[in-house]
Protein backbone atom coordinates (compact mmCIF):
# COMPACT_ATOMS: atom_id res chain seq x y z
CA UNK A 1 0.00 0.00 0.00
CA UNK A 2 1.40 3.48 -0.50
CA UNK A 3 1.27 5.52 2.66
CA UNK A 4 0.94 8.96 3.23
CA UNK A 5 0.66 11.11 6.07
CA UNK A 6 -2.16 14.29 6.11
CA UNK A 7 -0.42 17.53 6.00
CA UNK A 8 -0.61 20.13 8.18
CA UNK A 9 -4.16 21.67 8.24
CA UNK A 10 -2.64 25.55 8.04
CA UNK A 11 -0.69 24.29 5.22
CA UNK A 12 -3.26 23.09 3.66
CA UNK A 13 -5.51 26.28 4.50
CA UNK A 14 -2.68 28.17 2.83
CA UNK A 15 -2.91 26.30 -0.18
CA UNK A 16 -6.28 26.66 -0.46
CA UNK A 17 -6.61 30.48 0.22
CA UNK A 18 -7.26 31.98 -3.25
CA UNK A 19 -10.49 29.49 -3.75
CA UNK A 20 -13.53 28.96 -2.32
CA UNK A 21 -15.56 26.47 -4.19
CA UNK A 22 -13.62 23.06 -4.03
CA UNK A 23 -14.30 19.35 -4.22
CA UNK A 24 -12.31 17.54 -1.58
CA UNK A 25 -11.87 13.89 -3.88
CA UNK A 26 -11.13 10.74 -1.87
CA UNK A 27 -8.98 7.57 -2.71
CA UNK A 28 -10.51 4.38 -2.07
CA UNK A 29 -7.65 2.38 -3.44
CA UNK A 30 -4.44 1.67 -1.89
CA UNK A 31 -3.64 3.70 1.03
CA UNK A 32 -4.50 2.47 4.63
CA UNK A 33 -6.69 3.43 6.69
CA UNK A 34 -8.30 4.28 3.40
CA UNK A 35 -8.61 7.75 2.86
CA UNK A 36 -12.19 7.50 1.34
CA UNK A 37 -15.09 9.19 1.70
CA UNK A 38 -15.30 9.17 5.72
CA UNK A 39 -11.79 10.72 5.21
CA UNK A 40 -13.03 13.41 2.75
CA UNK A 41 -16.05 14.41 4.86
CA UNK A 42 -13.52 14.82 7.99
CA UNK A 43 -11.51 16.88 6.20
CA UNK A 44 -13.79 18.92 4.90
CA UNK A 45 -15.30 19.54 8.60
CA UNK A 46 -11.81 20.58 9.91
CA UNK A 47 -11.17 22.69 7.24
CA UNK A 48 -14.25 24.60 7.50
CA UNK A 49 -13.36 25.12 11.26
CA UNK A 50 -9.96 26.62 10.46
CA UNK A 51 -11.11 28.02 7.89
CA UNK A 52 -14.10 29.84 9.95
CA UNK A 53 -11.24 30.73 12.56
CA UNK A 54 -9.34 32.40 9.48
CA UNK A 55 -12.46 34.18 8.37
CA UNK A 56 -13.16 31.96 5.48
CA UNK A 57 -16.41 30.57 4.35
CA UNK A 58 -15.29 27.89 1.83
CA UNK A 59 -17.70 26.29 -0.19
CA UNK A 60 -16.83 22.00 0.09
CA UNK A 61 -18.03 19.11 -1.68
CA UNK A 62 -16.73 15.89 -1.12
CA UNK A 63 -16.31 12.57 -3.20
CA UNK A 64 -14.28 9.79 -3.67
CA UNK A 65 -12.63 7.93 -6.05
CA UNK A 66 -12.22 4.22 -6.05
CA UNK A 67 -8.67 4.42 -7.51
CA UNK A 68 -7.60 7.91 -8.32
CA UNK A 69 -4.52 6.78 -10.65
CA UNK A 70 -7.04 5.39 -13.10
CA UNK A 71 -7.21 8.85 -15.68
CA UNK A 72 -10.29 7.22 -17.03
CA UNK A 73 -12.00 5.92 -13.89
CA UNK A 74 -11.37 9.59 -12.52
CA UNK A 75 -11.92 11.63 -15.78
CA UNK A 76 -15.44 10.10 -16.12
CA UNK A 77 -16.22 10.45 -12.19
CA UNK A 78 -14.79 13.50 -11.58
CA UNK A 79 -16.48 15.10 -15.00
CA UNK A 80 -19.71 15.37 -13.38
CA UNK A 81 -18.98 16.92 -10.22
CA UNK A 82 -17.22 19.37 -11.06
CA UNK A 83 -19.13 22.42 -12.44
CA UNK A 84 -18.52 25.90 -10.44
CA UNK A 85 -15.20 23.90 -9.20
CA UNK A 86 -12.43 26.37 -8.56
CA UNK A 87 -10.07 23.61 -6.85
CA UNK A 88 -9.83 20.17 -6.53
CA UNK A 89 -8.04 18.51 -2.73
CA UNK A 90 -6.96 15.46 -3.33
CA UNK A 91 -6.86 13.06 -0.44
CA UNK A 92 -4.44 10.55 -2.75
CA UNK A 93 -0.77 9.98 -3.39
CA UNK A 94 1.03 11.81 -5.27
CA UNK A 95 -0.05 9.68 -8.31
CA UNK A 96 -3.54 10.44 -8.27
CA UNK A 97 -2.78 14.09 -7.71
CA UNK A 98 -0.88 14.45 -11.05
CA UNK A 99 -3.85 11.91 -12.31
CA UNK A 100 -6.35 14.58 -11.82
CA UNK A 101 -4.17 17.63 -12.94
CA UNK A 102 -3.46 15.60 -16.06
CA UNK A 103 -7.35 14.48 -16.85
CA UNK A 104 -8.71 17.73 -15.73
CA UNK A 105 -6.34 20.19 -16.66
CA UNK A 106 -7.77 23.36 -16.31
CA UNK A 107 -9.05 23.07 -12.47
CA UNK A 108 -5.66 23.59 -10.12
CA UNK A 109 -5.28 19.71 -7.83
CA UNK A 110 -3.44 20.02 -4.99
CA UNK A 111 -2.22 17.66 -2.68
CA UNK A 112 -3.49 17.43 1.20
CA UNK A 113 -1.18 14.74 1.83
CA UNK A 114 2.29 13.58 2.09
CA UNK A 115 3.43 10.75 0.16
CA UNK A 116 5.36 8.89 2.31
CA UNK A 117 6.23 5.62 1.21
CA UNK A 118 5.23 1.55 -0.18
CA UNK A 119 4.38 0.27 3.49
CA UNK A 120 2.17 -2.17 5.46
CA UNK A 121 -0.10 -0.83 8.37
CA UNK A 122 0.74 -3.18 11.79
CA UNK A 123 -2.72 -2.90 12.88
CA UNK A 124 -1.98 -4.77 16.23
CA UNK A 125 0.41 -2.08 17.11
CA UNK A 126 -0.85 0.95 15.41
CA UNK A 127 2.20 1.61 13.03
CA UNK A 128 2.72 1.89 9.22
CA UNK A 129 6.34 0.64 8.62
CA UNK A 130 8.29 0.69 4.95
CA UNK A 131 8.29 -2.88 3.28
CA UNK A 132 9.39 -1.72 -0.35
CA UNK A 133 11.72 0.98 -1.86
CA UNK A 134 10.41 -0.18 -5.54
CA UNK A 135 14.11 -0.33 -6.29
CA UNK A 136 14.20 -2.48 -9.06
CA UNK A 137 16.40 -5.07 -8.23
CA UNK A 138 14.18 -7.26 -5.82
CA UNK A 139 16.41 -8.88 -4.35
CA UNK A 140 13.91 -11.00 -2.07
CA UNK A 141 14.81 -14.22 -3.32
CA UNK A 142 18.65 -14.20 -1.20
CA UNK A 143 16.91 -12.36 1.96
CA UNK A 144 14.09 -14.71 2.63
CA UNK A 145 11.51 -12.06 1.94
CA UNK A 146 12.87 -9.48 4.19
CA UNK A 147 14.16 -6.39 1.93
CA UNK A 148 17.13 -4.67 3.40
CA UNK A 149 17.09 -2.10 1.25
CA UNK A 150 13.99 -0.82 2.25
CA UNK A 151 13.80 -2.14 5.96
CA UNK A 152 17.90 -1.43 6.92
CA UNK A 153 18.95 1.86 7.60
CA UNK A 154 21.75 1.86 5.32
CA UNK A 155 20.55 -0.63 2.48
CA UNK A 156 23.23 -2.33 2.93
CA UNK A 157 23.72 -5.35 1.03
CA UNK A 158 26.01 -7.52 3.12
CA UNK A 159 24.57 -6.76 7.06
CA UNK A 160 24.24 -6.68 9.45
CA UNK A 161 26.54 -3.41 10.62
CA UNK A 162 27.86 -2.71 14.13
CA UNK A 163 24.92 -0.98 15.11
CA UNK A 164 22.89 -3.76 15.41
CA UNK A 165 22.27 -3.70 19.11
CA UNK A 166 19.38 -6.73 20.10
CA UNK A 167 17.95 -7.34 17.19
CA UNK A 168 17.34 -3.28 16.87
CA UNK A 169 18.46 -0.59 14.53
CA UNK A 170 21.30 1.84 17.01
CA UNK A 171 19.75 5.08 14.48
CA UNK A 172 16.26 3.80 16.24
CA UNK A 173 15.57 1.33 19.21
CA UNK A 174 11.86 1.12 18.13
CA UNK A 175 13.10 -0.62 14.48
CA UNK A 176 14.07 -3.43 13.79
CA UNK A 177 17.51 -4.44 12.20
CA UNK A 178 16.38 -5.70 8.96
CA UNK A 179 19.71 -8.19 8.63
CA UNK A 180 19.12 -9.64 12.24
CA UNK A 181 15.90 -10.56 10.94
CA UNK A 182 17.11 -11.67 7.23
CA UNK A 183 19.90 -14.02 9.19
CA UNK A 184 17.19 -15.47 11.59
CA UNK A 185 14.64 -15.97 8.98
CA UNK A 186 17.51 -18.05 6.82
CA UNK A 187 18.66 -19.71 9.80
CA UNK A 188 14.88 -21.23 10.23
CA UNK A 189 14.69 -22.12 6.43
CA UNK A 190 18.43 -23.78 6.63
CA UNK A 191 19.09 -21.59 4.32
CA UNK A 192 21.73 -19.02 5.69
CA UNK A 193 24.27 -20.47 3.26
CA UNK A 194 23.07 -18.39 0.76
CA UNK A 195 24.62 -15.16 2.59
CA UNK A 196 28.07 -16.60 1.84
CA UNK A 197 28.98 -14.61 -1.28
CA UNK A 198 29.43 -11.01 -0.69
CA UNK A 199 27.62 -9.34 -2.71
CA UNK A 200 29.31 -6.21 -5.02
CA UNK A 201 27.77 -2.94 -4.86
CA UNK A 202 24.88 -1.92 -7.05
CA UNK A 203 25.36 -0.38 -9.94
CA UNK A 204 22.27 2.56 -9.16
CA UNK A 205 23.31 3.90 -12.20
CA UNK A 206 21.27 1.13 -13.95
CA UNK A 207 18.06 2.94 -12.47
CA UNK A 208 16.66 5.45 -14.53
CA UNK A 209 14.38 8.22 -13.46
CA UNK A 210 11.83 8.79 -14.25
CA UNK A 211 10.67 5.07 -14.67
CA UNK A 212 9.20 4.20 -18.03
CA UNK A 213 7.79 0.74 -19.41
CA UNK A 214 5.79 -0.24 -22.27
CA UNK A 215 3.79 -3.03 -21.54
CA UNK B 1 -28.94 -14.58 46.80
CA UNK B 2 -27.14 -11.84 46.21
CA UNK B 3 -23.74 -14.01 46.06
CA UNK B 4 -25.08 -16.13 43.13
CA UNK B 5 -27.19 -13.86 40.91
CA UNK B 6 -23.70 -11.42 40.65
CA UNK B 7 -22.40 -12.28 37.22
CA UNK B 8 -19.57 -10.11 37.68
CA UNK B 9 -18.28 -11.45 41.28
CA UNK B 10 -18.28 -8.38 43.40
CA UNK B 11 -20.12 -9.87 46.24
CA UNK B 12 -17.95 -12.12 48.22
CA UNK B 13 -18.28 -13.77 51.51
CA UNK B 14 -16.07 -13.46 54.58
CA UNK B 15 -14.74 -16.79 55.03
CA UNK B 16 -14.43 -16.30 58.86
CA UNK B 17 -17.76 -14.34 59.56
CA UNK B 18 -19.85 -15.92 57.12
CA UNK B 19 -20.92 -12.26 55.87
CA UNK B 20 -21.32 -11.12 52.89
CA UNK B 21 -19.45 -8.15 51.49
CA UNK B 22 -18.72 -5.80 48.12
CA UNK B 23 -15.99 -5.52 46.54
CA UNK B 24 -17.00 -2.11 44.86
CA UNK B 25 -14.04 -2.41 41.94
CA UNK B 26 -15.65 -5.22 40.43
CA UNK B 27 -19.41 -3.82 40.74
CA UNK B 28 -21.01 -2.65 37.18
CA UNK B 29 -24.20 -1.83 39.06
CA UNK B 30 -26.79 -3.84 37.24
CA UNK B 31 -28.56 -3.80 40.32
CA UNK B 32 -29.80 -7.56 39.84
CA UNK B 33 -28.85 -8.11 43.37
CA UNK B 34 -31.28 -4.74 44.20
CA UNK B 35 -34.03 -6.06 42.83
CA UNK B 36 -33.64 -9.79 44.07
CA UNK B 37 -32.79 -9.12 47.53
CA UNK B 38 -35.44 -10.60 49.71
CA UNK B 39 -34.50 -8.58 52.89
CA UNK B 40 -34.69 -5.49 51.33
CA UNK B 41 -30.86 -5.34 52.57
CA UNK B 42 -29.25 -4.04 49.43
CA UNK B 43 -29.41 -0.06 48.67
CA UNK B 44 -28.91 1.28 45.23
CA UNK B 45 -27.68 4.29 43.77
CA UNK B 46 -29.98 4.92 40.50
CA UNK B 47 -33.38 3.90 40.05
CA UNK B 48 -33.95 2.75 43.90
CA UNK B 49 -37.79 1.69 44.51
CA UNK B 50 -38.88 4.73 45.96
CA UNK B 51 -37.69 7.01 42.80
CA UNK B 52 -39.35 4.31 40.12
CA UNK B 53 -42.54 4.32 41.93
CA UNK B 54 -42.44 8.79 41.81
CA UNK B 55 -41.56 8.86 38.84
CA UNK B 56 -44.53 6.03 37.41
CA UNK B 57 -46.52 7.77 39.87
CA UNK B 58 -46.08 11.43 37.56
CA UNK B 59 -45.44 9.65 34.15
CA UNK B 60 -49.03 7.99 34.65
CA UNK B 61 -50.23 11.86 34.48
CA UNK B 62 -48.03 13.23 31.87
CA UNK B 63 -48.53 9.74 29.47
CA UNK B 64 -52.31 9.33 30.08
CA UNK B 65 -52.29 5.81 29.62
CA UNK B 66 -52.20 2.77 31.59
CA UNK B 67 -49.65 0.88 29.19
CA UNK B 68 -46.33 0.48 30.82
CA UNK B 69 -43.73 -0.26 28.60
CA UNK B 70 -40.19 -1.14 30.87
CA UNK B 71 -37.23 -0.68 28.50
CA UNK B 72 -33.52 -1.42 28.70
CA UNK B 73 -31.21 0.81 26.96
CA UNK B 74 -29.04 -1.51 25.52
CA UNK B 75 -31.89 -2.41 23.01
CA UNK B 76 -34.58 0.24 23.17
CA UNK B 77 -35.06 1.26 19.70
CA UNK B 78 -36.84 4.49 18.55
CA UNK B 79 -40.85 4.82 20.31
CA UNK B 80 -42.13 4.33 16.75
CA UNK B 81 -40.64 0.95 16.62
CA UNK B 82 -41.75 -0.08 20.08
CA UNK B 83 -45.20 1.01 19.32
CA UNK B 84 -45.08 -1.52 15.98
CA UNK B 85 -43.27 -4.20 18.63
CA UNK B 86 -46.05 -4.15 21.25
CA UNK B 87 -48.84 -3.43 18.85
CA UNK B 88 -49.79 -0.11 20.72
CA UNK B 89 -50.13 3.27 20.77
CA UNK B 90 -50.16 5.19 24.18
CA UNK B 91 -47.70 4.35 27.03
CA UNK B 92 -45.11 5.37 29.58
CA UNK B 93 -41.92 4.95 29.02
CA UNK B 94 -39.51 3.38 31.43
CA UNK B 95 -36.22 3.32 30.30
CA UNK B 96 -33.42 1.78 32.41
CA UNK B 97 -30.01 0.15 32.40
CA UNK B 98 -30.43 -3.67 32.20
CA UNK B 99 -34.23 -4.42 33.17
CA UNK B 100 -32.78 -7.13 35.66
CA UNK B 101 -32.89 -4.53 37.83
CA UNK B 102 -36.37 -4.03 38.41
CA UNK B 103 -37.66 -5.44 41.52
CA UNK B 104 -40.72 -7.63 41.10
CA UNK B 105 -42.53 -5.61 44.02
CA UNK B 106 -42.25 -2.68 41.51
CA UNK B 107 -44.26 -4.40 38.96
CA UNK B 108 -47.32 -5.35 41.40
CA UNK B 109 -47.06 -1.91 43.05
CA UNK B 110 -47.44 -0.55 39.32
CA UNK B 111 -50.39 -3.31 38.23
CA UNK B 112 -52.58 -2.31 41.47
CA UNK B 113 -51.96 0.55 43.52
CA UNK B 114 -51.43 2.55 40.51
CA UNK B 115 -53.93 0.86 38.34
CA UNK B 116 -51.77 0.15 35.16
CA UNK B 117 -53.56 -2.16 33.37
CA UNK B 118 -50.60 -4.24 31.19
CA UNK B 119 -46.35 -4.06 31.66
CA UNK B 120 -44.66 -4.96 28.62
CA UNK B 121 -41.05 -5.27 29.04
CA UNK B 122 -38.37 -4.88 26.21
CA UNK B 123 -35.25 -7.25 27.30
CA UNK B 124 -31.86 -7.42 25.49
CA UNK B 125 -31.75 -11.02 23.63
CA UNK B 126 -30.09 -13.34 26.49
CA UNK B 127 -27.08 -13.01 24.61
CA UNK B 128 -26.68 -9.50 23.77
CA UNK B 129 -27.53 -8.41 28.02
CA UNK B 130 -24.98 -6.35 28.89
CA UNK B 131 -24.60 -7.67 32.21
CA UNK B 132 -24.62 -10.99 31.12
CA UNK B 133 -27.60 -12.36 33.60
CA UNK B 134 -30.38 -9.25 33.55
CA UNK B 135 -32.33 -10.53 30.76
CA UNK B 136 -32.44 -13.94 31.93
CA UNK B 137 -33.25 -13.59 35.47
CA UNK B 138 -35.84 -11.02 33.97
CA UNK B 139 -37.56 -13.74 31.61
CA UNK B 140 -37.11 -15.88 34.93
CA UNK B 141 -38.97 -13.21 37.04
CA UNK B 142 -42.14 -12.67 34.76
CA UNK B 143 -42.60 -16.15 33.94
CA UNK B 144 -43.05 -16.43 37.85
CA UNK B 145 -45.19 -13.41 38.77
CA UNK B 146 -47.46 -14.26 35.04
CA UNK B 147 -48.10 -17.87 36.45
CA UNK B 148 -48.61 -16.11 40.09
CA UNK B 149 -51.24 -13.48 38.53
CA UNK B 150 -53.09 -15.81 36.60
CA UNK B 151 -53.82 -17.99 39.63
CA UNK B 152 -54.65 -15.57 41.58
CA UNK B 153 -57.13 -14.50 38.94
CA UNK B 154 -56.12 -11.03 36.99
CA UNK B 155 -55.94 -13.12 33.84
CA UNK B 156 -53.07 -14.07 31.60
CA UNK B 157 -50.15 -12.77 30.60
CA UNK B 158 -50.29 -9.17 32.34
CA UNK B 159 -46.36 -8.59 31.80
CA UNK B 160 -45.56 -9.24 28.35
CA UNK B 161 -42.07 -9.50 27.54
CA UNK B 162 -40.03 -9.19 24.25
CA UNK B 163 -36.38 -9.29 23.40
CA UNK B 164 -34.31 -6.56 21.37
CA UNK B 165 -31.09 -6.34 20.53
CA UNK B 166 -29.34 -3.71 18.11
CA UNK B 167 -26.73 -4.74 15.51
CA UNK B 168 -24.79 -3.99 12.32
CA UNK B 169 -26.39 -3.47 9.60
CA UNK B 170 -24.11 -3.84 5.93
CA UNK B 171 -24.35 -2.46 2.80
CA UNK B 172 -22.43 -4.67 0.39
CA UNK B 173 -23.01 -1.86 -2.81
CA UNK B 174 -20.90 0.81 -0.43
CA UNK B 175 -18.36 -1.52 1.09
CA UNK B 176 -14.41 -1.34 -0.74
CA UNK B 177 -13.63 -4.23 1.14
CA UNK B 178 -10.45 -2.48 3.25
CA UNK B 179 -10.75 -5.28 5.77
CA UNK B 180 -11.07 -2.67 8.53
CA UNK B 181 -14.46 -4.15 10.06
CA UNK B 182 -12.64 -7.46 10.12
CA UNK B 183 -9.84 -6.28 11.86
CA UNK B 184 -11.57 -4.22 14.22
CA UNK B 185 -14.46 -6.09 15.30
CA UNK B 186 -14.13 -7.21 19.33
CA UNK B 187 -16.18 -10.45 18.47
CA UNK B 188 -15.23 -11.99 15.06
CA UNK B 189 -18.64 -11.09 13.47
CA UNK B 190 -17.15 -9.48 10.08
CA UNK B 191 -16.05 -11.72 7.55
CA UNK B 192 -14.87 -10.37 3.56
CA UNK B 193 -16.55 -12.62 1.52
CA UNK B 194 -16.58 -12.09 -2.29
CA UNK B 195 -15.41 -8.71 -1.91
CA UNK B 196 -17.32 -6.96 0.89
CA UNK B 197 -17.82 -7.28 4.16
CA UNK B 198 -20.63 -9.60 5.73
CA UNK B 199 -21.50 -10.01 9.40
CA UNK B 200 -22.85 -13.06 11.48
CA UNK B 201 -25.23 -11.08 13.60
CA UNK B 202 -25.33 -13.54 16.28
CA UNK B 203 -21.82 -12.98 16.95
CA UNK B 204 -22.69 -8.90 17.00
CA UNK B 205 -23.03 -7.54 20.19
CA UNK B 206 -23.85 -4.10 18.40
CA UNK B 207 -20.62 -1.34 19.87
CA UNK B 208 -20.81 0.30 16.88
CA UNK B 209 -17.12 -0.20 16.36
CA UNK B 210 -16.83 -1.13 12.70
CA UNK B 211 -19.30 1.71 11.93
CA UNK B 212 -17.08 4.28 13.20
CA UNK B 213 -13.97 2.98 11.62
CA UNK B 214 -15.95 2.33 7.99
CA UNK B 215 -14.34 4.05 5.34
CA UNK B 216 -16.92 4.48 2.79
CA UNK B 217 -20.23 4.10 5.08
CA UNK B 218 -20.69 0.64 4.09
CA UNK B 219 -22.12 0.20 7.54
CA UNK B 220 -24.50 1.26 10.27
CA UNK B 221 -26.15 0.65 13.36
CA UNK B 222 -29.57 -0.05 14.38
CA UNK B 223 -31.35 2.70 16.36
CA UNK B 224 -27.41 4.77 16.43
CA UNK B 225 -27.58 5.24 12.81
CA UNK B 226 -24.99 7.87 11.75
CA UNK B 227 -27.99 10.15 9.90
CA UNK B 228 -29.63 9.72 13.82
CA UNK B 229 -27.06 10.93 15.40
CA UNK B 230 -26.08 14.17 13.19
CA UNK B 231 -29.97 14.67 13.42
CA UNK B 232 -29.53 14.68 17.28
CA UNK B 233 -26.67 17.03 17.48
CA UNK B 234 -27.83 19.55 14.49
CA UNK B 235 -31.62 19.95 16.68
CA UNK B 236 -29.29 20.62 20.13
CA UNK B 237 -30.31 24.70 20.90
CA UNK B 238 -27.17 27.01 20.55
CA UNK B 239 -27.26 29.86 23.10
CA UNK B 240 -25.37 32.49 21.36
CA UNK B 241 -24.37 34.10 25.17
CA UNK B 242 -23.45 30.76 26.71
CA UNK B 243 -20.49 28.01 26.47
CA UNK B 244 -22.83 24.79 24.82
CA UNK B 245 -21.35 22.10 25.99
CA UNK B 246 -22.36 18.43 24.37
CA UNK B 247 -21.41 15.43 26.50
CA UNK B 248 -21.16 12.21 23.98
CA UNK B 249 -21.56 9.46 26.87
CA UNK B 250 -21.21 5.76 26.84
CA UNK B 251 -24.52 4.70 28.23
CA UNK B 252 -22.99 2.21 30.51
CA UNK B 253 -20.16 4.58 31.99
CA UNK B 254 -22.89 6.83 33.78
CA UNK B 255 -26.44 5.91 34.23
CA UNK B 256 -28.84 9.14 33.86
CA UNK B 257 -31.10 9.54 36.80
CA UNK B 258 -33.78 9.52 36.72
CA UNK B 259 -35.07 13.36 37.41
CA UNK B 260 -31.54 14.23 36.21
CA UNK B 261 -30.96 17.58 35.32
CA UNK B 262 -28.57 19.84 33.84
CA UNK B 263 -27.87 23.48 33.04
CA UNK B 264 -29.62 24.69 29.85
CA UNK B 265 -26.31 24.63 28.07
CA UNK B 266 -25.20 21.39 28.68
CA UNK B 267 -26.63 18.93 26.35
CA UNK B 268 -26.07 14.94 26.46
CA UNK B 269 -26.39 12.37 23.97
CA UNK B 270 -26.15 8.43 24.88
CA UNK B 271 -23.99 6.16 23.14
CA UNK B 272 -23.94 2.69 22.75
CA UNK B 273 -20.56 2.40 23.28
CA UNK B 274 -17.64 5.00 23.31
CA UNK B 275 -16.46 2.98 20.03
CA UNK B 276 -19.70 4.91 18.17
CA UNK B 277 -18.14 8.26 18.96
CA UNK B 278 -17.86 9.15 15.71
CA UNK B 279 -15.06 11.99 14.84
CA UNK B 280 -17.06 13.27 12.49
CA UNK B 281 -20.41 13.55 14.71
CA UNK B 282 -17.67 15.53 16.77
CA UNK B 283 -16.13 18.15 14.32
CA UNK B 284 -20.00 18.52 13.20
CA UNK B 285 -21.13 19.37 16.49
CA UNK B 286 -18.34 22.22 16.79
CA UNK B 287 -19.12 23.39 13.84
CA UNK B 288 -22.29 24.00 14.06
CA UNK B 289 -21.36 26.10 17.19
CA UNK B 290 -21.22 23.50 20.19
CA UNK B 291 -18.04 24.98 22.25
CA UNK B 292 -16.54 22.02 24.16
CA UNK B 293 -17.65 18.55 23.73
CA UNK B 294 -17.12 15.74 26.23
CA UNK B 295 -16.62 11.99 25.87
CA UNK B 296 -17.53 9.77 28.46
CA UNK B 297 -16.44 6.15 28.02
CA UNK B 298 -15.88 3.28 30.46
CA UNK B 299 -12.62 2.62 32.01
CA UNK B 300 -11.22 -0.04 29.99
CA UNK B 301 -11.53 -3.24 32.33
CA UNK B 302 -15.12 -2.30 32.94
CA UNK B 303 -15.68 -1.78 28.99
CA UNK B 304 -19.06 -3.87 27.82
CA UNK B 305 -17.68 -4.60 24.24
CA UNK B 306 -14.03 -5.31 24.84
CA UNK B 307 -11.74 -3.30 22.87
CA UNK B 308 -14.65 -0.06 22.68
CA UNK B 309 -13.16 2.03 25.14
CA UNK B 310 -9.62 1.65 24.45
CA UNK B 311 -10.23 2.24 20.33
CA UNK B 312 -12.01 5.39 21.63
CA UNK B 313 -10.01 7.05 23.54
CA UNK B 314 -7.50 6.14 20.48
CA UNK B 315 -9.57 7.93 18.37
CA UNK B 316 -10.01 10.74 20.68
CA UNK B 317 -6.80 11.37 20.79
CA UNK B 318 -5.82 11.36 17.21
CA UNK B 319 -8.54 13.78 16.66
CA UNK B 320 -7.07 15.93 19.90
CA UNK B 321 -4.19 15.88 18.01
CA UNK B 322 -5.33 16.99 14.43
CA UNK B 323 -7.41 19.81 16.08
CA UNK B 324 -4.27 20.98 17.94
CA UNK B 325 -3.50 22.35 14.10
CA UNK B 326 -6.43 25.03 14.45
CA UNK B 327 -6.24 25.59 17.93
CA UNK B 328 -9.20 23.93 19.08
CA UNK B 329 -7.64 20.70 20.63
CA UNK B 330 -9.25 21.99 24.53
CA UNK B 331 -12.37 21.81 23.42
CA UNK B 332 -12.52 17.93 23.65
CA UNK B 333 -12.08 16.04 26.37
CA UNK B 334 -12.33 12.16 26.89
CA UNK B 335 -12.84 10.57 30.36
CA UNK B 336 -13.51 7.17 31.35
CA UNK B 337 -15.91 7.07 34.62
CA UNK B 338 -17.74 4.02 35.74
CA UNK B 339 -21.57 4.29 37.15
CA UNK B 340 -20.64 3.14 40.76
CA UNK B 341 -18.87 6.54 41.33
CA UNK B 342 -21.54 9.30 40.33
CA UNK B 343 -19.71 11.91 41.41
CA UNK B 344 -16.27 11.30 39.02
CA UNK B 345 -18.83 11.98 36.16
CA UNK B 346 -20.51 15.32 37.73
CA UNK B 347 -17.16 16.59 39.01
CA UNK B 348 -15.51 15.89 35.17
CA UNK B 349 -18.36 17.61 33.58
CA UNK B 350 -17.93 20.31 36.19
CA UNK B 351 -13.73 21.15 35.51
CA UNK B 352 -14.42 20.55 31.76
CA UNK B 353 -18.10 23.31 31.95
CA UNK B 354 -15.54 25.68 33.54
CA UNK B 355 -13.12 25.38 31.43
CA UNK B 356 -14.80 25.51 28.05
CA UNK B 357 -16.74 28.66 29.86
CA UNK B 358 -13.06 30.19 30.35
CA UNK B 359 -11.84 29.18 26.69
CA UNK B 360 -15.62 31.10 25.45
CA UNK B 361 -15.00 34.44 27.57
CA UNK B 362 -11.10 34.89 25.97
CA UNK B 363 -13.01 34.36 22.33
CA UNK B 364 -14.89 37.17 22.80
CA UNK B 365 -12.68 39.16 24.72
CA UNK B 366 -10.39 39.19 21.08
Amino acid sequence: MIITAQKPLDEILDILSPYNSILIAGCDGCTQPPRGLREARTLAQLLELGGKLRSKNFNLRVTTLPKQCDSYLTLTTLQAQIEGIEAILSLACGLGVQTITQVLPDIPTFPSQNTLFIGAEIREDSTIEERCAACGDCMLAITGGICPIARCAKSLLNGPCGGSQHGKCEIDPEKDCAWDLVIKRLEKLGRLSALDEIRAPRNFGQVVRPGRIRV
Amino acid sequence: MCFSACPFEAIKRDPETGKLFLEIEKCQVCAICYSGCPAKAIDIIYYDMNSLTRYLENAKEEYRSDSLVILCKGSAPDFQDVEKLFGISKFIPLSVPCVGRIPPELLLRALFPLGIKKIYILACDEDYCRFERGSSITGRRITALNVLLEQSGYGKELIKLKRNSLKVKADRNKCISCGNCVFYCPYDAAKLDNGAAIFNLELCRGCGLCVTLCPAFALDLDHWEEDRISALISELPKEKKKANILVLRCQWSVFPKLDEEFDSNVHIIDMPCAARVDPLHILEAFRQGIDGILIAACPEEDCKSKTGSTEARRSATALKKTLSQIGLEERLHFCSVAPRYPEAFREELKQFKVMIEIACSKEVRQ
